[in-house]
């Protein structure tokens, strides 16, 4: 009886949703899977000649050296965004309402100007002849060249990025009861034994719905890297623009993309089946 | 521990030192939101409540002694060292959750060594301990268990014994019982009161159950908008309450307004707003002054119709009749117009009350308690 009331709701729900996924994501990542298969042609961009070379062609030196970099970049984003972004998730989280409403404000902020918009900013503040440098050559000091550098990718990558560790962090820090800060208090926990011990663990799933959002976003990104890192700091999302728009070689573009994609997705099961582990634990009736 | 305890239980209550000496507590929250100025002392091995509705202060009180609050003004001394300039990790004193606080992510036996942990304490050491602290709280198969897996009952007592486990000078408990059902509470109640005998620890019980107040206590303090009313023990707060809002608080009560009419060295005559001629134990208050009266619906009685010579006889007209079993609950008006709570052990003389009869009532002069004004 509740069940034959219960499934036309659920598809009507979640039906329109399902649509726009399947047309907008399954059928083009089908497409993708299909095109990494075919043979590139300078002239047609891909004839229907199945071969494996495309996938062959990354177990190159470049190609290694460019995971091995994106990767690198994405997790140094991640780290940097855990580690500044705990006390800010932890301090909106305790904060009152109306400070909450206002740092969550600030935090998102960034997030509605363009990417572009905001890396030109980091140029001017960053740049050769940027209020950094120009700060800095007032007080007689040596000019800091940051701008096409890893550091400036990164530096980048976390200021876009910090909310989408923030929040999920929060939100697991607003679920954790004051009580149990004041009850290791009351135990003899001073305050970073007190957050080790009982935060930390506790907002532990929050660390990596945030870690796996800021890393899959980081890997993906590509305006970033390639504006404030410039033609030296490629990273896989730039190679893939170029293969897909300069040089016309769909097929490797493809074959880059799913190996980034199944990688990314191997990472978050893993994670995720972790994480469920954990909340298994916590909430054992 | 526990022989100290049990010692000191036998000395007279002068000779005991005082634990705690809260001196002028005040904690101001905003111009118009005022806590306090607060002063007790609690003597070592005490059981002392604070008692009182909420936002009466008891709880902010029980949070600057644990460090959890700054107060804004006055002085908190455990055995000699002064408590409100030390931070809250270091104050030696146990705090019992309302909630219990419990961490749900470690075992009953991580939760009850968080503390010892903090400490150092070696493994042998840390695990004798534990299992004597779950010994004594009589759990000892749940040491593997996760906190959400407990009952409420069980829970309470493994935060206890969390508190318990690194004794601590004075133990707090704030409203540990409030979340239980009435049974378990009731039952949880007798077992804190023993174990609290048992160990002789200096507790502090934050309470708005004055039930719960009564029968674990060994002195209360009640409160009313950030001020203390009285202290004292439980009998003196019941029956001889100083002020009307102890008087109310605690237990139901007839409160009724009287002028004195004459006095002599005996007792005192007076007359009540609705006109009740009553006879009081002497009183120091002018003839002519207005004072308040307090009558415990329970010290009201029937009069028999042989009795001759019955001082503070009262006729009245029953509004409503409540039989409890036990007890059987009247609601009354008096020949003048005065309406008041009786309550009578239901018996042979309660059989044929009915709601719109008559009854015949007195109150003797000592069951009559005159209320500070």
């Amino acid at each position: 009886m509740q069940r034959s009331i219960d499934r036309p709701l659920w598809a009507l729900f979640v039906g329109p949703y399902g649509v726009y996924l399947v047309i907008l994501l399954v059928v083009p990542l089908v497409n993708i899977a299909v095109y990494s298969v075919y043979t590139y042609s300078p002239t047609k961009i891909a004839v229907p000649d199945l071969t494996a070379a495309n996938y062959a062609r990354l177990w190159d030196a470049y190609y290694i050296q460019l995971f091995l970099r994106t990767t690198k970049l994405a997790l140094v984003t991640t780290v940097i965004c855990a580690v500044l972004g705990y006390p800010v998730a932890y301090t909106l989280a305790r904060a009152r309402p109306a400070l909450m409403s206002l740092g969550l404000f600030l935090l998102v902020v960034p997030l509605m100007v363009s990417t572009v918009i905001r890396v030109f900013g980091w140029v001017v503040i960053l740049g050769r002849n940027g209020l950094v440098n120009e700060v800095l050559d007032l007080l007689g000091l040596e000019p800091f060249r940051v701008m096409y550098t890893e550091t400036a990718v990164v530096i980048g990558l976390v200021n876009i990025f910090m909310p989408f560790m923030v929040l999920p962090m929060m939100s697991a820090i607003e679920r954790i009861p004051p009580s149990f800060e004041e009850a290791a208090t009351n135990l003899g926990a001073n305050w970073f034994q007190m957050f080790a011990r009982v935060i930390l663990p506790l907002s532990y799933p929050g660390l990596v719905s945030g870690s796996l959002l800021v890393y899959s976003v980081s890997l993906s990104a590509f305006v970033t890297p390639v504006l404030m890192g410039g033609a030296r700091i490629r990273v896989i999302g730039s190679q893939i623009f170029d293969e897909v728009l300069v040089s016309f070689n769909w097929p490797g573009a493809s074959s880059l993309a799913l190996v980034v994609i199944a990688a990314t997705t191997m990472l978050v099961l893993v994670a995720l089946r972790a994480t469920r582990a954990a909340a298994r634990l916590e909430s054992r009736q | 521990m526990l022989s100290r305890g049990a010692a000191s239980r036998e000395l007279p209550a002068i000779v005991r030192m005082v634990e705690l000496e809260v001196a002028g507590l005040v904690k101001q929250y905003s111009p118009q939101v005022t806590i306090g100025p607060i002063s007790f002392e609690v003597t070592e091995g005490e059981f002392f409540s604070l008692l009182g509705p909420s936002g009466c202060g008891k709880t902010t009180t029980l949070r600057c002694i644990a460090g959890f609050e700054r107060p804004s003004e006055g002085r908190i001394t455990l055995s000699g060292r002064r408590l409100d300039d030390m931070p809250p990790h270091r104050r030696d004193v146990g705090l019992v959750f309302q909630n219990y606080a419990l961490f749900p992510h470690l075992t009953v036996f991580e939760n009850i060594a968080f503390g010892l942990r903090l400490r150092r304490i070696g493994r042998k050491e840390v695990e004798e301990r534990v299992g004597r602290m779950l010994e004594l709280v009589g759990l000892p198969n749940l040491a593997g268990r996760y906190p959400p897996q407990l009952s409420g009952g069980q829970q309470q007592r493994i935060a206890i014994a969390r508190s318990l486990v690194l004794e601590p000078r004075l133990l707090l408990f704030d409203e540990p019982l409030s979340n239980l059902d009435f049974k378990l509470r009731v039952q949880m109640r007798f077992e804190l009161r023993e174990l609290q005998r048992r160990l002789g620890k200096t507790s502090i019980y934050v309470t708005h159950d004055q039930t719960e107040a009564l029968a674990l206590s060994d002195r209360i303090a009640v409160l009313s908008q950030g001020r203390i009313e009285q202290i004292g023990r439980p009998s003196e707060i019941y029956e001889t309450p100083e002020t009307a809002f102890v008087a109310d608080f605690i237990g139901s009560s007839n409160i009724l307004d009287a002028t004195v009419q004459s006095k002599s060295g005996v007792g005192a005559s007076v007359r009540t707003g609705s006109g009740l001629e009553l006879t009081v134990p002497p009183v120091v208050e002018e003839i002519g002054s207005r004072l308040l009266i307090l009558v415990r619906p329970e010290r009201i009685r029937l009069v028999d119709g042989r009795e001759e010579a019955v001082s503070n006889r009262i006729t009245a007209e029953i509004d409503d009749l409540t039989y409890l079993g036990e007890d059987v609950q009247l609601r009354v008006t008096t020949a003048p117009a005065a309406k008041l709570l009786v309550a009578l052990k239901s018996g042979k003389g309660t059989r044929e009350l009915r709601r719109g009869g008559s009854i015949d009532l007195a109150i003797d002069p000592e069951d009559i308690h005159v209320l500070r004004k």
